[in-house]
């Protein structure tokens, strides 16, 4: 008994030792293979549509294997935060959202690619389109690469807008003229619930840009939380929520959450104009394949930018404590290049961030993608403003949305009272970055 | 006489000491998980929280500085504390009650009941987060399930629910009560132990229902009762994934709970050690809730053996 229960005392740290000892182990691969880790945030469909990519990557580069792992939700955006924290990320991954760039890039934990692009001929300026080329670079250097990129727009059923006296042919293009659209297209019933309305616009990220505002200042890097197109523009979105009743919008548009199933108010007729993005047509044609609609850009006001959208998407890093950066470096070249690209984007239904894959046939011979494709390139397309705060940053945005829009409360004092809460964050993330 | 007894004691001492390290043997898994696993992390989230730590680079000692920031400037800090501090002293008694409610039915002697206690504890064993997606339909404003009813009762301006901030904490109330069979099977448990003698007695010196129930079943029920409050309480100032899925905090922070909000300094702002020093602040407030609790309950909690 005694002598038996004695040995595991001493073998315990050798198993002990032993079990850390393999975890710790780079996996084995055939001889002069390299292998690399690719954490991906992408699922599902999408996960496949990368599978088959990277056969041919795989094909192509026979000396480097690429294990692809999901970590998909946001679970895995959390994982990739304590990988950082403990130093074991992996080689290479596209877990990291536009808006954490900055952030992760100003803590030293990713690599700067510029001599690594530089050697491979890579400009990202040229390559890239204008809001996406701002995004990537933080301080200066390139941080990330991109694969996907999004743009926001307007969609409208042009049905509605016919019954309601609008010509089809010719979408608002002034705010002005999206105010009265929204009026014109909205229905009451008798007991004053909507039967149908015009636009609820939100987003006041995206709508401060298209008033000609901004919410940093690339000169000086400082917080612009309160500059005056800002305020005007939260001061139009509360606008909405006086002149249609608020809760009953609020009540009628909770089946905003349900936009992406068949019932989905825009694809049923409740709504005449969506705010929503180049993913939107994978939706109709699945839910509402005989609905008749089309698409304009967000309008703007006098003072405003025309073509405004927002960009943004996973990012491709190499984080710093990757082991095999060279080959890493490989691998994220070829994704980059126009063909993968183009691929994936087609695929899943994303607009390239490429000029050159936005260029092909396949994205120029719909009359949809190719607007997107060009509204993607508009000088006005805005990413994450390159601050290591910015995810704090945002959700304040939108607090102080829902407190104009939905508590009434004056849009000039909550920008003020944001600006003055954002000094402050941006003081004490710097100080502490100085550290 | 004494050298054979110091023998036989260091005999014993020395097979106690054997006894002693086989059974640290068995249980060492358990110590080393539970110092790596738990003591660790506790130790080092007190260490954190009085450092700057963005939960990547390496921490920097602040000394107090995140528990004042916390204090004296986090807005959110008090709003999802009040909001919290509200799901404990609304929610929590409501939640007990209705459950207690539903033991007392499910006590009774009819035909089927284990079909219906199955049924009032199946909810308790979905996901929360399955839960939550369910009750994200049933409280919408316009084509949730709970609105079409009232609407059909005659009920014409029925709340908005979870797009309401007057109505959004109520809203997770509700959906807290479908869950109600976890407790309602411990309330069952001890239900069925209130000696029936003692309430035939009861009935005897002419007792009515609710006096029976009132001087008889409360005080047979009060550990259990007590342990209920322990767990919920502990439960509610750890709210957090209804909130997280269903609301994010919103609308207007009416949702913004104090675990929510510290996930969200954690893992959205980098303040991992800020986060830490408000996990410690919770700490604070739930051990001293319990407390006043569990020294209150010699007062109104009755052990059978105990002189009444």
């Amino acid at each position: 008994m005694i002598a038996t229960s004695r040995i595991p005392i001493a073998y315990g740290p050798a198993v002990m030792a032993t079990v850390l000892g393999l975890a710790g182990c780079a996996p084995q691969s055939p001889k002069g293979v390299r292998e690399i880790v690719y954490w991906t945030g992408w699922s599902g469909h999408e996960y496949e549509v990368q599978q088959r990519i990277l056969r041919d990557f795989h094909r192509t580069h026979p000396r480097i294997h690429v294990r692809m792992l999901s970590q998909f939700g946001n679970s895995g955006y959390q994982k990739v935060r304590i990988a950082f924290a403990g130093g074991s990320t992996p080689d290479i991954m596209s877990t990291v959202w536009a808006d954490e760039l900055a952030g992760y890039a100003r803590r030293g934990v990713l690599t700067p690619l510029d001599r690594y692009l530089r050697r491979a001929g890579r400009n990202v300026d040229r390559e890239y389109t204008t809001g996406v080329a701002r995004m990537l670079r933080i301080d200066g250097r390139i941080y990330g690469l991109t694969a996907t990129t999004n743009t926001q727009f307007i969609a409208y059923n042009r049905r509605i807008f016919r019954e309601a006296g609008l010509d089809p042919d010719r979408p608002p293009r002034t705010i002005a003229e999206l105010d009265a659209a929204a009026a014109a297209c909205t229905r009451y019933a008798r007991d004053g619930s909507f039967v149908r309305y015009g636009i609820r616009p939100a987003g006041l990220n995206t709508w401060a840009y298209v008033f000609g505002g901004r919410w940093y200042d690339p000169d000086t890097g400082r917080v612009t939380a309160n500059d005056p197109h800002n305020v005007r523009a939260l001061a139009w979105l509360a606008s909405y929520s006086r002149r249609y009743d608020i809760r009953k919008m609020e009540a009628f548009q909770s089946t905003f959450g349900s936009s992406e199933t068949p019932n989905g108010p825009f694809f049923v007729g409740k709504v005449a104009m969506w705010q929503t993005g180049e993913w939107a047509d994978q939706y109709i044609r699945r839910y509402a394949p005989r609905l008749d609609w089309a698409w304009f850009p967000l309008p703007y006001p006098p003072e405003g930018r025309p073509m405004t959208t927002t960009a943004g998407g996973s990012v491709f890093v190499i984080p710093e404590a990757s082991r095999n950066k060279e080959a890493a470096f490989t691998f994220l070249n070829w994704w980059t290049s126009p063909r993968p690209v183009e691929r994936f984007c087609r695929s899943i239904g994303n607009v390239p961030p490429l000029i050159l894959a936005g260029s092909q046939p396949s994205f120029q011979r719909d009359p949809l993608q190719r607007f997107a494709v060009r509204l993607s390139r508009s000088p006005n397309s805005f990413g994450p403003p390159p601050l290591p705060f910015w995810p704090t940053y945002a959700r304040e945005i939108t607090r102080a949305e829902e407190k104009a829009c939905l508590g009434g409360q004056d849009p000039g004092r909550l920008l003020d009272d944001l600006q003055r809460r954002m000094v402050q964050e941006q003081r004490r993330v710097e100080r502490e970055l100085a550290r | 006489m004494m050298k054979g007894g110091r023998h036989l004691r260091s005999r014993g001492s020395a097979r106690a000491r054997r006894d002693f390290r086989t059974g640290l043997l068995f249980a060492m898994p358990w110590i080393i998980g539970f110092t790596v696993f738990v003591a660790y992390p506790i130790g080092a989230s007190l260490y954190y929280s009085l450092c700057e730590f963005d939960g990547i680079r390496t921490p920097k000692w602040i000394g107090l500085a995140n528990y004042r920031t916390m204090l004296l400037e986090d807005e959110l800090f008090w709003r999802s504390l009040a909001n919290t501090l509200y799901m404990v002293v609304i929610g929590l008694p409501i939640g007990m009650i209705v459950s207690l409610v539903i033991a007392l039915l499910l006590n009774q002697r009819i035909r089927g009941m284990t079909f219906y206690r199955t049924l009032f504890y199946l909810p308790s064993i979905t996901p929360i987060v399955a839960t939550s997606i369910l009750w994200l339909w049933l409280f919408n404003p316009q084509i949730g399930l709970i609105n079409i009813l009232l609407a059909s009762i005659g009920v014409r301006d029925a709340p908005g629910w979870l797009t309401d901030p007057t109505w959004s904490k109520s809203a997770l109330i509700i959906m807290g009560l479908w869950g109600a069979g976890g407790s309602m099977v411990i309330y069952l448990a001890a239900l069925q132990d209130v000696p029936q003698a003692l309430v035939e007695a009861a009935h005897l010196d002419g007792a009515g229902p609710i006096q029976a129930f009132r001087h008889v079943t409360v005080p047979m029920l009060s550990p259990v009762i007590l342990f209920n409050l322990v767990m919920g309480l502990i439960g509610s100032f750890q709210y957090f994934t209804q909130a997280y899925v269903m609301t994010a905090g919103g609308p207007q922070d009416s949702t913004m709970f104090y675990a929510l909000h510290l996930f969200n300094r954690a893992f959205l702002d980098f303040r991992m050690g800020y986060a830490s020093a408000m996990a410690w602040a919770l700490f604070i407030v739930t051990l001293a809730c319990t407390a006043i609790v569990l020294r209150s309950s010699a007062r109104w909690v009755y052990y059978a053996g105990e002189e009444a």
